[in-house]
């Protein structure tokens, strides 16, 4: 692969990737023949972010499809992780970037692992960054937007206005909506010190949102550090930001489309009902959420049926859903799974299979009784009702191994 | 105990917001007494403090378009309440182009400074930021703790200079320097001094003007019996001298320093409708 962004638009791919940061170390880098997509998740799987750009943004952009000799069968993409940290610096100086670089040439050289990013100054000067890769499976979420009962749509600047009214330490946020008024306030938990906390409430009248649309009313709470990565790059390209959410629990997704791009931050919310549940039995469960450690992307099947021995989250999420078809919401987690949980998404499939392995191993032990931020993947999953047994489409499909992937138990990569 | 107060106007506001974050800068957390016709934050000279205290004083009919309050009993007609300046100087901040401001003094959870800001919107009503700022109700007994420090007994009291030179200068040697020199006599005449192993540096501050004082009862005659060039000094913690010349967001009217030799420098801030009063002591 190998793309050339010109000047104009390498502030917005600045922005991207400063985005993308916000939610994990390292992101994927995907290109595909429609452009070149930038995704990342963050370690408890609760926060997902994708950033395509198409062929057009680009100045030139050129694409083969490769086969993995490994692979059975062909596989058209070639993604590739990398380090957030050492791309950063590549995109770092502002003033510099948007004065001096006319443009940014990235090339992909698949036998050495390398990613080059090569800028072209002025005056000749031509810095070269070579950035070594990991292979890795292709992530991708996958989020029914339309679905949503719920869907707003407003521009990035009174989204930055609203935001701004809390502190930068402003962990998490509730959004709560009703076909009458829209009000963004300081999430706080039954044992919240009140006497020691700032709370800050902002109440909006639907009608200063381009696009208002309630179907139910609800109150769902975010994480809010992760979503500011969003803000910042979305007043850069001023294309209005939609959200679609549902009730607690399911995920809520900030997105932006324009004609040579697209970009979702998906991200988990946290759930009601379990909230309660969990409060009452174990009062230890309501600690501070100090970011993304607690927020344990594993579900526990609470009758402890792990099917599969197939390191994927699918397969998890679907005995999940089967056990509990009514309450698509009531996914269990296990809270003290070691703080050494805060695992990364790695590649391998050998430790993930260690790790679903384990996870499966607590989860039968520990039972479901703390509650957290769910996953936003299974949560989702559950919305659109499929039946448990045949494959379905999980939101992130952590492709299989090569003995598995013609396996018609996997979903399918989208 | 009741209160309520509305600003509408946008100059007081930001006259406001400026005196709450110079306010912010000083202390950490201090008391906030409201009476009918004022209000004063205060920071009394407490150990965890570094012995520095403060006195600001504010005319509410300068600031609020609407102001009521209730004290804890007709008699002791006041409120004292403990908070958080920088909380309160974060919620005036964004309310830069506010309609109006609400504060008022709640109990939902715990009590409460609520901050209501009226922000313009594109739609027919307003929007609503409210935020809500833990206050702590300080109890009757306690009042004596918060009364205005007396004017010390000084040796010497003289102008400051322009206050942006002294910051600039005072932030230079805070560098070199934990603690620094002032001494001033009353030929108008000021020296900052820093000293260590390795250098010592002195500012010479000349023609500052001394402020004459009405005297009460001869109080001051010692002050009017010194030679006029011998200076008073006290050492003090340049951090702290640091810290009131940044916060200083607007040139007051008159700025000033009372020296009592070895012991304590009284600051003395005033603008047209707010006065800071600042006590450093001096470093054994």
């Amino acid at each position: 692969m190998k793309c050339v962004i010109g000047g104009a638009h390498l502030r917005v791919f600045r922005r991207a990737i400063h985005a993308i940061a916000r939610i994990s170390d390292e992101f994927w880098f995907d290109p595909i023949e429609k452009g070149l997509a930038l995704r990342s998740v963050n370690s408890s799987r609760s926060a997902y972010a994708c950033v395509f750009f198409s062929s057009m943004f680009f100045q030139h952009y050129c694409w083969t499809a490769v086969s993995q000799p490994c692979q059975k069968e062909k596989q058209l993409s070639l993604p590739c992780k990398l380090i957030i940290k050492s791309v950063l610096p590549v995109f770092r100086c502002v003033n510099v970037l948007e004065r001096n670089v006319e443009k940014c040439s990235i090339y992909t050289n698949i036998n050495d692992h390398h990613i080059t990013f090569q800028l072209l100054c002025k005056h000749g000067v031509v810095k070269t960054y070579n950035l070594v890769f990991q292979d890795c499976d292709p992530l991708q979420a996958v989020f029914a937007k339309h679905l949503c009962p719920n869907i707003l749509k407003v521009h990035s600047r009174l989204l930055a206005e609203i935001m701004i009214h809390f502190p930068t330490s402003q962990e998490e946020v509730t959004l709560s909506v009703t076909p009458m008024k829209v009000c963004f306030k300081s999430y706080t938990e039954e044992d919240t010190d009140f006497s020691k906390t700032m709370l800050t409430e902002i109440q909006l009248n639907p009608e200063e949102f381009d696009y208002f649309q309630v179907g139910v009313d609800s109150e769902v709470t975010f994480c809010l550090k992760e979503l500011r990565g969003l803000l910042a790059f979305s007043e850069a390209t001023s294309v209005p930001v939609s959200i679609h959410f549902d009730v607690s629990g399911k995920p809520i997704a900030f997105s932006i489309e324009d004609m040579v791009l697209e970009a979702s931050f998906i991200l988990a919310t946290l759930s009601d009902v379990e909230k309660e549940r969990a409060s009452q039995q174990a009062p230890e469960s309501s600690k501070t959420r100090t970011g993304k450690s607690d927020k344990t992307s594993v579900d526990r099947e609470n009758s402890g049926a792990v099917a599969s021995k197939k390191p994927q989250w699918n397969s998890n999420a679907a005995n999940t859903a089967s056990a509990k078809p009514a309450s698509p919401l009531a996914k269990q987690e296990i809270k003290d799974i070691p703080r050494a949980a805060k695992r990364e998404v790695t590649g391998t499939e050998g430790t993930a299979m260690t790790e679903a392995e384990e996870r499966a191993a607590l989860g039968e032990a520990a039972g479901a009784q703390y509650q957290k931020f769910h996953s936003l993947f299974f949560g989702a999953v559950s919305c659109q009702k499929d039946a448990p047994s045949h494959s379905f489409h999980s939101l992130a499909t952590a492709s299989d191994t090569e003995e598995d992937f013609g396996n018609a138990q996997s979903s399918p990569v989208l | 105990m009741r209160f309520r107060a509305k600003i509408v106007d946008l100059a007081c506001l930001n006259h406001f917001s400026r005196v709450i974050n110079t306010i912010a800068k000083l202390a950490k957390t201090c008391t906030l007494r409201l009476t009918v016709s004022k209000l004063y934050f205060i920071l009394s000279d407490k150990v965890a403090n570094g012995g520095v205290s403060m006195w600001c004083e504010l005319c509410q009919g300068n600031f609020f378009d609407e102001f009521q309050m209730e004290g804890v009993a007709a008699e002791h007609n006041e409120i004292y309440l403990e908070l958080v300046p920088e909380n309160l100087s974060r919620a005036l901040k964004t309310a830069q182009s506010a309609k109006a401001v609400k504060i008022k003094l709640t109990n939902k959870h715990c009590p409460c400074l609520r901050v209501a800001v009226e922000l313009p919107s594109l739609s027919s009503s307003s929007r609503i930021v409210t935020h809500d700022i833990p206050v702590g109700i300080i109890p009757r007994r306690l009042w004596n703790d918060f009364r205005e420090p007396s004017v010390p007994d000084f040796d010497v009291s003289i102008y400051l200079p322009v206050l942006k030179t002294m910051k600039s200068i005072v932030e230079r040697m805070k560098n070199l320097s934990n603690s620094i020199v002032i001494e001033a006599n009353l030929s108008g005449e000021m020296n900052l001094k820093i000293e260590t192993d390795l250098v010592s540096v002195t500012t010479h501050f000349k023609d500052l003007g001394n402020p004459a004082w009405a005297s009460e009862d001869g109080c001051q005659s010692s002050a009017q019996d010194r030679d006029l060039e011998s200076m008073a000094e006290a050492r003090i913690d340049i951090k702290k001298l640091q810290q009131l010349l940044a916060g200083q967001q607007v040139n007051p009217t008159k700025a000033m320093c009372n020296i009592v030799s070895k012991r304590i420098v009284h600051f003395i801030l005033l603008h047209e409708d707010v006065s800071l009063q600042y006590f450093i002591p001096a470093l054994a």
